[in-house]
């Protein structure tokens, strides 16, 4: 188990060391940032001295070895439009994006488990297909345009909900039901599946044969059965559900590390996108690792053979 | 209905304010809240550090400059109460007296000498400290009196202090020293018409009236800006009552907006749309004729009319209408194809050419789809352009290699023929990609001239030639259109900067 666990956090640390190295240097493909910061008439002397200051006149790699000695030692830089750290900044939004995709991955939860169980339990019913319709739905709507449909509904038309900005939970039912959508889609259809193929195994029928009620086969056998697949998608979940908060935070001015993000990426606010980078990843990786140790807990069977 | 729910929100807004969160919806337009959503949020409260149009409509409010821009768009007193040349190289101001900042500091030269000398430090980063790099120190006369010091003569000197000048906006020198500036950075203080409340990054400012104000007493008590980066979203808010000044509305949506509890206030931007022509590589742009072709070839009115509603002003010459020197008798080319073939053959080029496009995509309002249509337009006259979209970061790198080649949309701003003709088209400037040895000699003597009507008189010559060279198609000043509740009283302005002193409600 112990030797399981190191490897895997190295294998993470590998992962997040990548990610700065790939992200670093793919931002700055797209120029230096130093003339969009001064206005129109600069004169090059100007956007020279600005690039001096700002140290972008030393080489990549040069610029890449600061960068990782510094983060190393937990600085991480200055944004260049907020003169303020750019880590501070991303750490100051990971609450409200938080509080977005908790509540979003509660509600795509709290629809998909029982809509999958049901799903499975009555196979070929009107529920069934339902369900089917819904992960259908679910994913092919684009985010952008799910978000605009209900600002227009809810907010335009009927004003019962605030279109933008954060607060309470009106501030953030559309944006979670946003969020949600895709995620219920994909746990929904995995779990149905992953149920029904339980469900027509030879020790279900062999429980059904002894006589269990079908309700303790479907809870205690077949779902803790289905979960393992069904948890690896929940926690691939997470990373899509941050990184959909971009789109979604952006649409509904809402003040989380996604809207940052974006901005930072729009303004070539390089510090702040390279914290956000590295934040996300840090984030995604600890949660497959506590994905990958939770199928121990799940299965006895994996718990003895690490 | 719509009441009931209204008052509901106020009292979930009352509800979460006194749990210490934030106000879900500030009830714009009721008990004297204006709510402006516009697409960013501040970066810094300090004027002097921030480089964005966003942030300078926020400090405006808080904030006044020597002077300061009126409905007309002419430049009139603020902090500064009159100003003279006693020499071509000194503007001499003279100060409004008992002008208080917020905390109670006084407003004298010292301020002003303070103001300036931190901005033009070179270590100190402002980002806008070419606008104002032609001062070359202030010298404080009186108490009530400074002298702005240049090395050249230097005739648009008030229009690098009112307030789109954005470092010339004046602090208060004790508070800004504290914290070595850090305090001014994250709550400001100023002079101006309201005083700071809180910032809550990415959701609000909120500023309140300040009752001491020099001039006109603000009449909405509180004014919140939210950044709202999404159009759709911004227009939703005003729509559904959360904004009162809904920022950059596309001109497709002017009509869904007009009646009812909304109202559409459009004016012409002091921006510039128009197409450069590269004339230092040996291309078919060398040639006059085939410069003039193109403004003959291209039907302006039509794709202003077609894109933008017909908003926005058609000009004649890379200036705009407002501008200093502008007459409005000059004429741009009149629409023209087969006067476009005919100037083509004479020059040569019979069965037109082939040449690059270069531009940026969404950086300015419909910059691409009037990019494309006049690439359609010149299409028909043989003109084959390659249109090349390029990143912001990669345009301002091949603009400092003076690599920009063929056709350029580059856009530009200013009001004044020495801040827009001087750097775009006198020989050698950095952004200049044309060359006229008496166009450079008028430019010259245009920026070293203070009185007025002899500026006017030159730039009148000048703009002879420009006609005639044809460095640029001039094209349009896009339109401002911003999304109003119909219940408030407020005008926009051409330079986009936006000022809350005399918006009130019915």
């Amino acid at each position: 188990m112990s030797s399981f666990l190191t490897s895997r956090i190295l294998y993470a640390i590998a992962v997040v060391f990548g990610v700065s190295l790939a992200v670093f240097f793919l931002i700055r493909l797209g120029g230096d940032p130093s003339a969009l910061f001064l206005p129109p008439e600069a004169s090059v002397e100007e956007i020279e001295r600005f690039r001096h200051l700002m140290g972008f006149d030393r080489p990549l790699v040069v610029q890449y070895l600061d960068f990782i000695s510094r983060a190393l030692q937990g600085d991480f830089g200055m944004s260049l439009r907020y003169e303020q750290p750019a880590m501070q900044l991303v750490l100051e939004r990971v609450p409200a994006t938080l509080e977005l995709s908790g509540m979003a991955l509660a509600l795509s939860l709290v629809v998909s488990i029982p809509l999958a169980i049901l799903a499975a339990a009555w196979r070929g019913s009107a529920l069934d297909r339902a369900s089917l319709l819904v992960s259908l739905i679910g994913q092919s709507f684009p985010a952008f345009w799910l978000a605009i449909m209900l600002i227009l509904l809810f907010s335009e038309t009927l004003h019962v909900l605030p279109p933008s900005g954060r607060g309470g939970w009106q501030n953030l039912l559309m944006p979670a039901i946003v969020l949600a959508t895709y995620s219920t889609a994909i746990i929904t259809r995995l779990l149905r599946s992953s149920m029904i193929e339980v469900l027509q195994s030879d020790y279900i029928r062999t429980a059904r044969g002894k006589g269990m009620s079908e309700g303790s086969i479907i809870f205690k056998h077949a779902l803790r059965n289905a979960a393992i697949p069904t948890l690896t998608v929940i926690g691939l979940q997470v990373g899509a559900l941050l990184g959909g908060a971009v789109i979604t935070e952006e649409v509904f001015a809402y003040p989380g590390i996604g809207r940052l993000a974006i901005q930072a990426i729009a303004n070539r606010d390089f510090t702040v996108v390279q914290a956000f980078v590295l934040v996300m990843a840090v984030t995604i990786v600890t949660v497959n690792l506590l994905v990958d140790l939770s199928y121990g807990l799940l299965d006895p069977r994996l718990r003895k053979s690490k | 209905m719509k009441h009931i729910l209204r008052r509901s929100f106020l009292l979930a807004t009352v509800a979460t304010t006194l749990a210490g969160n934030l106000p879900l919806i500030a009830a714009a337009g009721e008990a004297g809240t204006l709510v402006v959503a516009q697409p960013a949020d501040a970066y810094s409260m300090d004027p002097a550090k921030h480089s964005a149009f966003p942030t300078a409509n926020i400090l405006f409010q808080i904030y006044d400059g020597l002077v300061t821009m009126d409905g007309k768009g002419e430049l009139v007193p603020a902090l500064a109460t009159s100003w003279s040349n006693p020499d071509p190289l000194t503007w001499r101001f003279k100060l409004r007296e008992g002008v208080k900042f917020h905390n109670g500091e006084p407003f004298n030269s010292q301020a002003v000498k303070f103001t300036f000398d931190r901005a033009l430090d070179p270590n100190f980063k402002a980002p806008y400290y070419s606008r104002i790099a032609a001062i070359k120190s202030v010298e404080v006369v009186d108490d009530y009196t400074v002298d702005l010091k240049t090395e050249k003569p230097f005739p648009t000197m008030l229009l690098s202090l009112y307030e789109a000048s954005f470092p010339a906006l004046i602090v208060p020198p004790t508070y800004t020293q504290e914290k070595n500036g850090d305090a001014l950075g994250a709550a400001p203080v100023g002079t101006g018409p309201y005083k700071f409340v809180k910032w809550v990054k990415d959701e609000e400012v909120v500023l309140e009236a300040n009752p001491d104000y020099w001039g006109d007493k603000p009449k909405i008590e509180r004014v919140v800006f939210r950044p709202i980066k999404e159009t759709r979203t911004r227009i939703a808010e005003l729509k559904s009552g959360g904004a009162d000044i809904a920022v950059d509305i596309p001109p497709e949506d002017v009509s869904s907006l007009e009646g009812g509890d909304t109202k559409v206030e459009t004016v012409s931007s002091d921006f510039l749309y128009f197409l450069a022509f590269d004339t230092t590589r040996d291309t078919p742009l060398k040639d006059k004729r085939v410069r003039q072709a193109i403004n003959y070839a291209v039907d302006v009115d039509a794709i202003q009319q077609a894109l933008l509603n017909g908003t926005g002003n058609r000009i004649a010459l890379t200036l705009p209408a407002n501008g200093f020197a502008y007459n409005s008798e000059w004429t741009p080319y009149p629409y023209d194809p087969e006067k476009a073939k005919q100037l083509l053959t004479e020059a040569g080029y019979p069965d037109g050419f082939s040449i690059p496009l270069m531009t940026r995509k969404g950086r300015f309002l419909k910059d691409s789809e009037i990019v494309e249509a006049t690439a359609g337009f010149l299409r028909k006259v043989g003109i084959k352009a390659d249109i090349q979209y390029l990143e912001p970061g990669v345009w301002g790198q091949i603009s400092e290699k003076k690599g920009r080649e063929g056709i350029t949309f580059p856009g530009w701003s200013g009001r004044d023929p020495n801040l827009v003709w001087f750097p775009l088209l006198k020989t050698g400037q950095y952004q200049s990609y044309f060359s006229n040895p008496e166009l450079d000699r008028l430019l010259d003597e245009g920026g070293a001239t203070i009185d007025a009507a002899q500026r006017k008189a030159i730039y009148e010559e000048a703009a002879v030639i420009m006609k005639d060279e044809a460095p640029h198609l001039p094209m349009i000043q896009p339109p401002l259109i911003y999304g109003l509740n119909s219940k408030l009283n407020w005008k926009p302005r051409t330079d986009s900067m936006i000022d809350l002193r005399e918006a009130s409600f019915n």
